[in-house]
């Protein structure tokens, strides 16, 4: 077989136990086999003495002096407590501050970093600018009344707040509606409508009034009349033959003394 | 197994809120755990910035240790060589690595390299008394790739034992032999060369 010798050990094997044979834990036929094996193979041979020679050099290396400020770092960035020969020198009863700081540096050793902090301070820029802006201004918090009896005192005033402006707004609307009655009132169209309301159940008594209509009505119906004489000369003689007229044209029909209303009065006028 | 006992009390002090403990924790291992660092970044203040971080990630880690699982000392050495690696896959610590298929200057002389030290009229331990060769060795060995470097490392330097130097790297206990064979041998190849060139 390749790489077999006569001591009938592979080249493979040797450097398989190699490191083993380095540590001297070889015994027996095994080592004999891998001895006699090196010297008959010039390649293993070779490469035992530099695996050999390496492992001196390596374990030759003397062991590193670490700093002397490592450990008091190392605790400073866990727990936050100096050595114990330092802390010899500190008087009891201080160290819950620093304990504290111990436990939470560990948590907060992740985001105590120069990135971090940058972040963070553009984030409380833009969000102070914004707050300026909007208008509020921190220096209004301490006037802020926070206790308890405050918080109460704060919430009913702000409930009656909302109540009044209910109220008020209530107010407005009635107030906004009934000028919008009047306007509609106002208005000559709606006028011909309330004209006529109160001449239907009196038709033949036209200068009789309603007997409950609103002031505005009664003022209105009265300068209607009252235009609508003056114009014409003589008020009672053009208004009191034409409904009469119209309720016989229509011939009881509902709704033709309306629709005939504006022809009576073209009439009433070429009359 | 006194010690292993010892040694879980005191994590056990220190998972329950015991500064002490992790004070005596930091004291025992920071040694050790900067020179892993040193020798395997080559540089001592990245070993102490890495021992640093190591000691950290513990201090965060400790509840997670499982003593059925590893010796605490393995656990160490395993948190110390993942964040090594961690560190190494960021590219801060590039690989300076000479070639393994570099013909040994033994074939090109004739010469086996135990007989071109005897040349040299002094042995390795000899040699280990000068500042100097010191430096040279820690120079070839940072020279290593990184797979080479912690397994001779750990094996050599930490004096771990091969079942535990697989745990730590997570491989075969045969994989890590032959690292470490070839970590030795191309490490003393580094060091003939320098020689060589040196005069």
């Amino acid at each position: 077989m390749p790489g077999e010798t006569q001591s009938g050990m592979h080249c493979v094997e040797v450097e398989a136990l190699l490191a083993e044979a380095l540590d001297g834990a070889l015994h027996g036929p095994t080592l004999a086999a891998f001895e006699a094996h090196q010297q008959s193979c010039p390649t293993c041979r070779a490469m035992v003495e530099e695996a050999r020679a390496g492992m001196h050099w390596l374990q030759g290396l003397s062991e590193a002096e670490p700093p002397r400020n490592l450990v008091h770092n190392i605790l400073a960035q866990t727990i936050g407590a100096l050595p114990s020969e330092h802390q010899a020198v500190k008087p009891r009863g201080e160290g819950w501050l620093e304990r504290l700081k111990g436990r939470l540096a560990p948590i907060f050793a992740g985001v105590a970093t120069p990135r971090f902090a940058m972040s963070f301070g553009m984030a409380f820029f833009s969000i102070t600018m914004l707050l300026g802006i909007a208008g509020f201004h921190f220096a209004d918090i301490r006037h802020w009344d926070l206790s308890s009896k405050g918080i109460t005192k704060t919430y009913y005033a702000t409930q009656a707040r909302v109540m009044r402006y209910y109220d008020n707004m209530r107010l407005v609307y009635e107030i906004e509606s009934r000028v919008r009655d009047l306007r509609r009132a106002a208005t000559p169209d709606n006028t011909q409508d309330m004209q006529q309301q109160p001449q239907q159940p009196q038709p033949e008594a036209p200068a009789a009034a309603p007997k409950n209509p609103s002031k505005s009505e009664n003022r209105q119906q009265n300068r209607d009349h009252h235009t609508y004489g003056r114009d014409e000369g003589g008020p009672e003689l053009a208004a009191f033959p034409l409904p009469r007229l119209a309720s016989e044209k229509a011939g009881h029909e509902p709704g033709a003394q309306l629709h005939n209303l504006p022809q009576a009065r073209q009439t009433r006028r070429t009359v | 197994m006194d010690d292993i006992q010892a040694v879980n009390a005191l994590v056990r002090r220190c998972v329950s809120g015991d500064a002490g403990a992790w004070q005596e924790i930091v004291q025992q291992y920071h040694r050790r755990i900067y020179n892993i660092c040193y020798r395997f970044s080559g540089s001592p203040d990245d070993a102490s910035d890495l021992t640093q971080e190591v000691f950290i990630k513990m201090y965060r880690t400790l509840s997670t240790y499982d003593t059925s699982r590893a010796s605490f000392m393995t656990w160490v050495t395993t948190v110390t060589r993942n964040l090594l690696v961690d560190h190494f896959r960021k590219g801060k610590y590039d690989r300076i690595t000479d070639s393994l298929d570099a013909a040994p200057a033994s074939q090109e002389d004739g010469l086996t390299l135990a007989e071109q030290l005897e040349d040299k009229a002094a042995s390795p331990e000899s040699r280990m008394r000068s500042k100097e060769t010191q430096q040279l060795v820690h120079e070839a060995l940072r020279r290593l790739s990184p797979e080479l470097r912690e397994a001779v490392i750990l094996r050599d330097l930490q004096d771990l034992d091969y079942k535990d130097i697989a745990k730590v790297l997570s491989v075969p206990e045969g994989t890590v032999k032959s690292r470490i064979n070839r970590g030795r041998t191309e490490l003393a190849r580094l060091l003939q060369r320098t020689y060589k060139q040196a005069g």
